[in-house]
This record gives structure tokens, sequence and C-alpha cells, in this order.
């Protein structure tokens, strides 16, 4: 509009990976503007007072991944971050017994052997080996994927270190690394466990967020990277921030702010502007022309490139992987605002595994025929829930002796037959707290309110293509050094100045902040 | 019979033949030892019911590993091969149906009755496939490389590889890499439309796994059926004339020739180690002969869990075997027919019925049959692979009559309730002649006998563990230098002078000679 101001970065959305790349710029001294659509920043790290007085993560919910070093050099403790560990993870079985897995190793080594004492064994051996190979695999998030092809002496040095690295791994990581890749969560537990409620919760982590049921080949790689949750360097330690899950949006967008960035909500980027094959700013959806050296997206690799750029700037191979990048949504969020504590028939009364999370994932049989329905365009009849008490750790999340519950569900697919609509989110909604009530059969008496996010209130509130929570699905073909796509896994793109920094770029999916970090270092580095 | 041999084989399996051949032919004293009275293991003819012999194994070969047929003299030896075509007839129940053929040209014209875009993809789609299956071709033809042994000519054959890789171009190498990790739908959905031939072409992918066409790894599977076949042939198809167990007989006949003695009716009953080396085996009833080397035509499982006493194995080797998947998922239904089967879209006798009849309408038909086994139950309405081969070779039936040779899938091996007794074995009969009848109707009253081969049958009659055809699932996790288990895969064993050469080893299951002439390559080195 009138007073011209000139930026050296914009970066087009205000989640937590565009906050933390903007802070990172900012630190080197850049003058940085953050557009966000909604009038709050995060995206999907928000933290939303959706029934008075009762506070929801509405989409994420749990906090693990979110890289040390990014909490270190924005000093975001100081700006507010502060996270509480979750304690336990209680699954409920059909039978009305339970299985709970405590912070506290001996407890859990216990209750384990009550159901196996063979699994109780395998148990710490398991953990050790996956613990060795989350470390292995760390130094693959923390570095910008080389590219293959390239005979640059970079890629072929960085090529070579990695070579070196993995090869020179001792033999039995080595060749478990190698199965973790190509195996399902379910056959990779197998080999371990017999406990059936035990290796579904496990194998619940291997498909979180992908469009693959635990059988499905590829779903133990994703198993270990949610095996790589660290919480100030303690490795494997799942976290809930006190405030939600916003609050550390909050924390990363204060930090920012005292780099000198300047967040603007409720604007709209409608198009990325270029001028002679160079992003040079955006535009408004209300016109609105903002110019700034370089332009960063946050949002997916499909609204950035299929929505946002004229495709005459960008070559038509690259359209064409764009466009084949795989990113079907498949999970959904029911937030419930609860006048009293839900009472678990296998545990009853409040107890410490409320303050953990609780898993509906009773078998590998439940979770497989949970997938089956979505295969064909259904959500599950009988889902898999991944459920936390946020107002267990933190009061302030509910008004005193009252409750909010947060349920991450999987499978709903973003593809449904008939589509999404409210009659069926209503029903998506009633199949969640059916299923739950099985196992707490006071919980719909205890509702106060209910607010349901399907994959597609995903795409049209939150900017998630199909809802997908990751940005692009993570199976095997869209890692590394080809997420998103080939050749431009190094946060820039085809449009000289535009970079990326989302989780549809490496390493991608979940709180880490890596993405927005490694972009931000990448865009200095071409400064 | 005190004779002392250089090496035992284990098995007369086409695979456990070539090894020995090749074995023989450098020079080595060799027995080969098998358990049925007829060589071949599962590439056997068999008259099943008198005047109709079937192929009651393999009843197909993709390809035979180009160097044994010219080494072994094996056309010399009776052997001729019979290229089917079409390669895939597949029909639909609304009426349609597609044929796949030798020559790109029809396939084209075939695939424009149905989709124009699909026909335009077509060759765009098999040069990819050439690319990749180019790729594989050199991997298969050499051991697999030892990803982590610090040997100089280790680290240089793997360079080797990454420099095949780099000759495709950028372009085609990421491709290649980005499309071997896929799902068959995956791969198929960026480059068609039309359901019946992506379920036929996404069918090579689940062949004998325990997998849906929406699971990673079996648009590897696909390409691996396709490896050595000339660009835009897919899902090809060869017949031994006379049947499959010539092939076994060509093989025994070059064996012999070079010197190999091969004693049938002769069951193993262990490997005898002594001072931590193969030292002979043990027979039911009590022979024991000597050798220096003992070569195992067996799966792996079969090897070290059955025909070596455990101690000799360390845990951590013995915990690796017991994890390979086997979970044997196909069924063989044999039928000896009066008449051809008649297909209601595209009726009478014809070309069509030369080639493989492929049940497999859609990709989703495909998951869904999937899905029942994924359960322990049988397929309600299984994929099925079907050849006539008394259309090609009238000595396999009667004058005027058929025998029809019908692989099914899925039969999972573990049932959830039961197992394969009688009725399910008859139960599964019913099922594949119910299917199919829906394709071609007067199939019911053109049956004369039939033979069903439940999965625990393949495991009884061939020594398939599990009824896996493959000795072992051709999946990702148990590919290349994971095969049969990380650390292993050079066809040797923590035992010495004990060797693997059947299709538990690399590159893996399919009547291709492949693994034994691998394992013989390895083996020579070893022992010279």
């Amino acid at each position: 509009m009138a007073a011209e101001k000139r930026y050296d970065a914009v970066i087009i959305g205000g989640g937590h990976n565009g906050l933390v790349t903007a802070a990172y710029l900012a630190r080197a001294g850049k003058r940085v503007l953050v557009l966000e659509r909604r009038h709050l920043v995060g995206g999907s790290a928000v933290t939303e007072e959706i029934v008075p007085g009762f506070k929801f993560s509405a989409l994420s919910y749990v906090v693990s991944l979110l890289r040390p070093e990014i909490i270190r050099d924005l000093e975001l403790p100081r700006h507010g971050l502060e996270l509480l560990p979750l304690e336990s993870t209680m699954t409920p079985m059909p039978n009305g017994d339970y299985l709970v897995r405590w912070a506290d190793h001996d407890l859990t080594r216990r209750e384990l052997y009550r159901h196996s004492p063979r699994d109780a064994e395998a148990y710490d051996d398991f953990g050790k080996l996956m613990f060795h190979l989350a470390f292995a695999m760390k130094s693959i998030l923390g570095i910008v994927p080389p590219n293959p092809t390239s005979l640059n002496p970079k890629d072929l040095l960085s090529l070579l270190k990695l070579g070196k690295h993995y090869l020179g791994l001792p033999a039995e990581q080595f060749y478990a690394l190698c199965k973790l890749m190509t195996m399902s969560a379910a056959d990779f537990l197998d080999e371990w466990f017999e406990t059936e409620p035990l290796k579904a919760t496990m194998s619940a982590s291997g498909v979180i967020g992908t469009f693959l049921g635990v059988r499905s080949p590829g779903t133990a790689y994703v198993l270990l990277h949610h095996y790589m949750g660290e919480i100030d360097g303690v490795f494997r330690a799942w976290g809930f921030a006190r405030g939600g899950t916003g609050a550390v949006s909050e924390s990363i967008a204060a930090a920012a702010r005292e780099f000198g960035v300047e967040v603007r909500t409720e604007a709209t980027v409608a198009q990325v502007l270029a001028k002679n094959n160079r992003a040079v700013g955006v535009a408004l959806d209300d016109g609105e022309e903002i110019h700034a050296r370089v332009v960063v997206s946050g949002v997916d690799p499909k609204l950035t490139f299929l929505k946002m750029v004229d495709p005459q700037h960008l070559p038509t191979d690259f359209l064409h992987a764009i466009r084949r990048f795989k990113i079907r949504g498949s999970s959904g969020k029911v937030n419930l605002a609860l006048g009293e504590l839900p009472n678990f028939t296998c545990l009853p009364g409040v107890g410490p595994h409320l303050r953990g999370a609780i898993s509906i994932s009773p078998s590998l049989e439940y979770m497989e025929r949970a997938y089956d329905d979505a295969k064909y365009g259904n959500f599950s009849r009988r889902p898999y829930m991944d459920i936390i008490i946020p107002s267990m750790i933190d009061p302030g999340m509910a008004p005193p002796g009252k409750h909010v519950m947060s349920i991450f569900v999987q499978w709903a697919p973003f593809e449904l037959n008939g589509g999404w609509n409210d009659e069926q989110r209503e029903a998506f909604g009633n199949a969640v707290v059916d299923t739950l009530a099985e196992f707490a059969p006071n919980l719909k008496n205890a509702i106060i309110h209910r607010h349901v996010v399907t994959p597609w209130d995903m795409q049209e509130e939150y900017g998630l293509t199909q809802g997908n929570i990751f940005h692009g699905e993570l199976s095997l073909h869209q890692l590394f050094f080809m997420r998103p796509v080939h050749r431009w896994a190094d946060y820039r793109t085809p449009l000289k100045h535009l970079y990326q920094c989302g989780s549809g770029t490496h390493p991608g999916g979940g709180i880490t902040g890596a993405s927005g970090r490694l972009a931000a270092l990448n865009i200095l580095k071409d400064w | 019979m005190n004779d002392t041999y250089d090496a035992i084989v284990i098995g007369a399996g086409h695979n456990g033949l070539i090894t020995a051949a090749y074995v023989a032919k450098a020079g080595l004293r060799v027995l080969v030892l098998e358990r049925r009275e007829l060589v071949g293991g599962t590439a056997v003819t068999e008259e099943v019911f008198p005047g109709f012999k079937f192929d009651t194994g393999a009843h197909r070969i993709s390809r035979l590993y180009p160097p044994l047929v010219t080494d072994l003299k094996l056309a010399d030896h009776g052997l001729e091969l019979l290229p089917l075509d079409p390669t895939v007839f597949a029909p639909t129940l609304d009426g349609g149906h597609l044929s796949l053929w030798r020559n790109p040209e029809n396939t084209i014209d075939a695939i424009r009755q149905l989709s124009d875009k699909d026909a335009a993809s077509w060759n765009g789609f098999a040069a990819l496939v050439a690319k990749a299956t180019g790729l594989l071709e050199t991997l298969y033809e050499s051991s697999p490389p030892e990803a982590l042994s610090k040997k100089r000519k280790d680290r240089w054959a793997m360079l080797r590889m990454a420099g095949r890789l780099r000759r495709l171009g950028k372009r085609d190498m990421v491709e290649v890499l980005r499309i071997l990790p896929m799902t068959a739908v995956e791969l198929l959905d960026e480059w068609f439309e039309t359901d019946v031939l992506k379920g036929t072409l996404g069918a090579a992918g689940i062949t004998g796994i325990f997998q849906g066409p929406m699971a990673a790894g079996t648009a590897y599977l696909f390409l691996h059926q396709h490896v050595g076949t000339k660009q835009g042939i897919l899902r090809p198809a060869l017949r031994v004339r006379g049947g499959t167990g010539r092939l076994a007989q060509a093989l025994a006949g070059a064996a012999r020739s070079l010197g190999v003695t091969i004693r049938t009716g002769a069951w193993v009953e262990r490997i005898i180690v002594e001072d931590g080396r193969a030292a002979g085996v043990a027979l039911v009833g009590g022979e024991e002969i000597v050798a220096r080397q003992v070569i195992s035509n067996a799966d792996p499982k079969r090897t070290f869990l059955d025909l070596v006493d455990p101690v000799n194995l360390g845990t951590e080797f013995l915990r690796r075997v017991r994890n390979i998947k086997f979970n044997g998922v196909c069924a063989r239904v044999n039928l000896a027919l009066g008449e051809l089967p008649d297909f209601s879209s595209l009726p009478g006798d014809g070309p069509h019925l030369r080639g493989l009849i492929s049940i497999s309408p859609s990709l989703r038909y495909l998951e869904r049959a999937f899905d029942d086994a994924k359960y322990g139950e049988l397929s309600r309405e299984p994929f099925l692979e079907a050849v006539i081969p008394s259309l090609t070779d009238p000595s396999l039936a009667p004058q005027g009559k058929h025998v029809m040779s019908i692989l099914v899938q899925y039969a999972p091996y573990h049932l959830k309730d039961g197992v394969w007794d009688e009725s399910r074995c008859d139960a599964l009969g019913d099922r594949v002649v119910e299917t199919l009848a829906k394709y071609a109707p007067n199939i019911e009253s053109a049956i004369l006998h039939r033979q069903v081969l439940t999965p625990l049958d393949l495991e009884l009659v061939f020594g398939l563990t599990e009824g896996n055809i493959y000795h072992g699932e051709m999946t990702l996790d148990q590919l290349i230098f994971m095969r049969p288990v990380p650390g292993w895969a050079r066809y040797n064993a923590p035992i010495k002078d004990l060797y693997l050469c059947g299709a538990g080893t690399h590159p893996g299951g399919g009547v291709t000679g492949a693994p034994g002439y691998n394992a013989a390559r390895e083996i020579l080195k070893r022992v010279k």
C-alpha cells in the first residue's frame, strides 16, 4: 500500500517451521516479515480456546522431535517454552485388562512381565537397539540432503561421508537399519515381541500420518522416525508444552520478534511475485504487494508450487513431480471438553495413567482392520486413537474440575466416499466417541463440547493439502534427497530466490523445526 | 556305496542340478540326492490322471539365465522353450478383456480398445521397466555386494554397481531409485487409468508374497519378474515343450554328461558336521555319505533348522533364520478338461487361450483378495493365473481333451481357524472353479478330474517351507545382501564347507537358474 517497505525475506505461513526460519534469518541480521493467513501463529501447532475456558491443542498435540539446538539457539525456555513429560502410555484391552508402559523403567518391566516374561526381557534389548539406530539416523536429520546425481564435489563428499557413516556401523545395527527401511512395523515387532497390545501400540507410531497399515512395508521406518523424540537431549521422551502446543509456536514467535521479525496475521498470500525468473515478493489476496529479496514458503509443496507460483516460472518436469508427490491425508482429530474424567473399566478412577497417553490399539488385527476401512475410502468404524488429557498435566488448560481431551484419530481418508460434509463429520465424531466409550463408559455423559477436525477441515482451515499432517507422506520414495522432489531437496526451488522451509522438505513431519532451521542456514549460505 | 565325493547337493531342484553341473564341470565329483523318485523339485511334470500330464510345481518360467543354456548345452539335452503369445489374457466381468502380446504394437492396439491415454503411455512405461530391470540384471548376475565388507574387492564391486546406476543418466537414475521401494499401485497409477491393465500388471508384483498391491516392495517384485526380458514384453512367460519337467530332465542330462551322479529316493536326514565343517550327510535309514562340501538346494529354514544340529550355529544366526518370512500364499488347482473353457467376453477358441489367463480385473480386486488372507482366510475372490499347455503341446492330454493348471492366491498357509484338511482343500477347489466360472461358465461341466494342492501340500510334496514358492518371501527386507539372512548372502554358511544354492539365496525365486549359477561360482572360488 502506501508505505512501500522493503524486506530481506518474507515468509509464507507462520507455522512453527516458518517461524524458525524467520528467527534464524533475523538472528543473522535480516529484515524478515512473516505472513500468516489465520488470526494466530503456529499453523498446525496452535492452542485454541474453542469453548470458553477450555484450551485445545487443536491439531498437533505432543512435542518430542523439536531439535535441541533450536531450543538453545533461540533460547526458547526464556520465551516461555516449558515442556512437561508424558509419564506413561496405557493401552486398554477388550478383555478388561490393560498394558501400561511407565516412565519408570522398573515399573514397565514389571508390567510387561505380567503379560509376557519373554517380552519383558526383549523390551530392554529392543530399546537399546532403537536408541542406537535413532542415534545413527540423527546425523541424517541435521544435514542438507546431497544430490546423488550431482558430480559437485560438495555433494560427492557428503555422499561419501554418509556412506562411511552407515557402512561403519556395527553389523547388527546396519542390518537392523536396512530391515527398518523395508519392513512393516508389524513384521519388525513380531520378531521381538508376542504381547498383542504391546505390538499394536508400538506399531502405531509407524503409521501415524501415513496412509499405510501396520502390515505395510515401510512403516517400520516411521516407527524409528518417532523414536527420535528428544526433549532437551533426553532421547525418547515425549512431552507436552505448558499452555498447549501453541505455546511452542508462541515461544518461537517471541524469539523471532526479539530478533526483529515482523509477524502479520490475517494476511493471506495469494501469489508469489516473480520477475526475470526470480521471486521478488508476494501478493496478498486483497491485492497488496510486498517485496522482498527472498521469499520462503512454509506451506506444503503442492500449495506452494501449484497454487501460489505461476506455472510459467517452473519447469514442466518439476511441476509433474510435484503433482505426483503423495500427500494423502489419513488422520483426524477430535477434541473434547469434559465435565469429568473418563473412567476406564480396566483401570477405574483417577490415577497416574490419565497423565500419560492412552492408546486404543488392542491388537495388530484391530489396527489392520481400521486401515482396511480407509483403504476403500471410509473412515475407520473402530479407529486407532492416541489420546491425551492435557488438563491433567497442565491444569490451566481447562476450568477447575473440568478437563480437555485430545484424540488423534487414524484412519480418516481425505478422499472419503461421498465426500466430507457435516453429516459425515458427525458420524466420524460418533465413531470415535462410541469406540472410546467401550473402554470408558462414562465418557458420553461427560462431554460438554465436541470439536471434530476432519482431513477436509485440516485442508480448509489449516491449509494442509489433503489434510496430510506431514506436508507429504513419509514413504521411502519421498524421503531425504527425494523430499519433496529430487534435485530440490536442498530447500531451494527452480524459481530463484524462492525457498521452502516446511515439513514437505527433509527431514519432514512432526514439530521438529529441523526443516525450518536447515532452510534458514541454506538461505544464508546463498545470500 | 562308500565312494567319497567332493560335493553333495541336497535336492535335485533346478538350481541344485545347475550348481551340480557347474561344479562337476570344474572337475569335482558330485553326488545329487533327491528325496522324490523324480528330479526337478518344483520343475516337474507328472501324470496326475491317466493321460493327463501336469506341471504340478512351476507351470511357466519367466526366463532362464542365458549362459546356462549355452554352457550346459541344454538344447542338446532336449530343452525347447516356447514363448507364450499373447503373454497374458485378462477377462473382466463386464464383457471386456485385455491381451498383452510379445509384439508391443499389438499390445498397444489392444490397450487402445480400452483407453487411448494408456495406449499412449505404454512405450514410456515399457522403457522405464527396461531401464530398471537392466540395472537389476547387472545385480543378479553377480553375487550380492557385501555391504559391510572392508575388502577392497567388495568395496570395488559396490562402486561398480553405483557406476552402473549412474550410467542410466541423471533423470533415469533417480526415477529407477524412486520406483524401487514403491507399491505396485503407486507405480501403475502414475502411468495408467484402465483397471484391468493395472490389475494384470500389478499381479506380477504380488505373485507368491503375502502382500497386496498396496504394499511397498510390490513394484520391486513386479520388476523382478521382468528381469532379462525384452523391452515392451510384460507378464512374460515361457513354457517348456513337454512340460516343465523336461527342463529338469535336460539339466539332469547335462549334469550326468559332466559326471554328476544323481540318486533319487534318497532322503537326507541331516548334515554331518565335524570340527565345525560340513563333512557329509546322513540319509533316512542310516546311510552316511562323506563329502568335502555339502551344498543345499533346500530352503534356508529347512537347511539350518531341520538338517543341521543347532549347536553348530550361533544363536544370532539362528534367530535370523527363524525370522525369515515364508508366509506361503499360493495353492495349485489342476484341471483335466473335456473341452476348452469358453470365456463370455471372448468366446470360442483363439490365441487368447494360449497365453497366461489372469483373473486380475483390477488392483482393488487383488487388494481385496489379500484382505481375506491377512486375517487367515482364503480369498473370497482369489487372483488366478491359469495356463492351458495342452493347446501348444497336445502330448500332455488325450486327443481333444486339455489340461489346465491354475496358480491360486491368496490361500494362506496359516489359517485363522484350523488347518488345511480335506474339507478345506475341497472348498479351495470349489472356490477356484466358481471364480473361474464367472468368466467362463462352461468350466464346471468341462471338468473331468480335479487336483488341489494347498500350501500345506506344496510343503509336503515339494519340501517348500510353509508352501512358499520362492524359498522365502521376495520382499524388500529379504533381498540382495539380506537374502537369505543379512551377513550370509554369499551362498555360504557359518559352517565351513556348507553352501546354499536354492531360491532362498540371491537373486531369489522363479525358475531362472541364477541362484544355482551364482552359487557354483562362489563355491568354486572357495574350493580352489
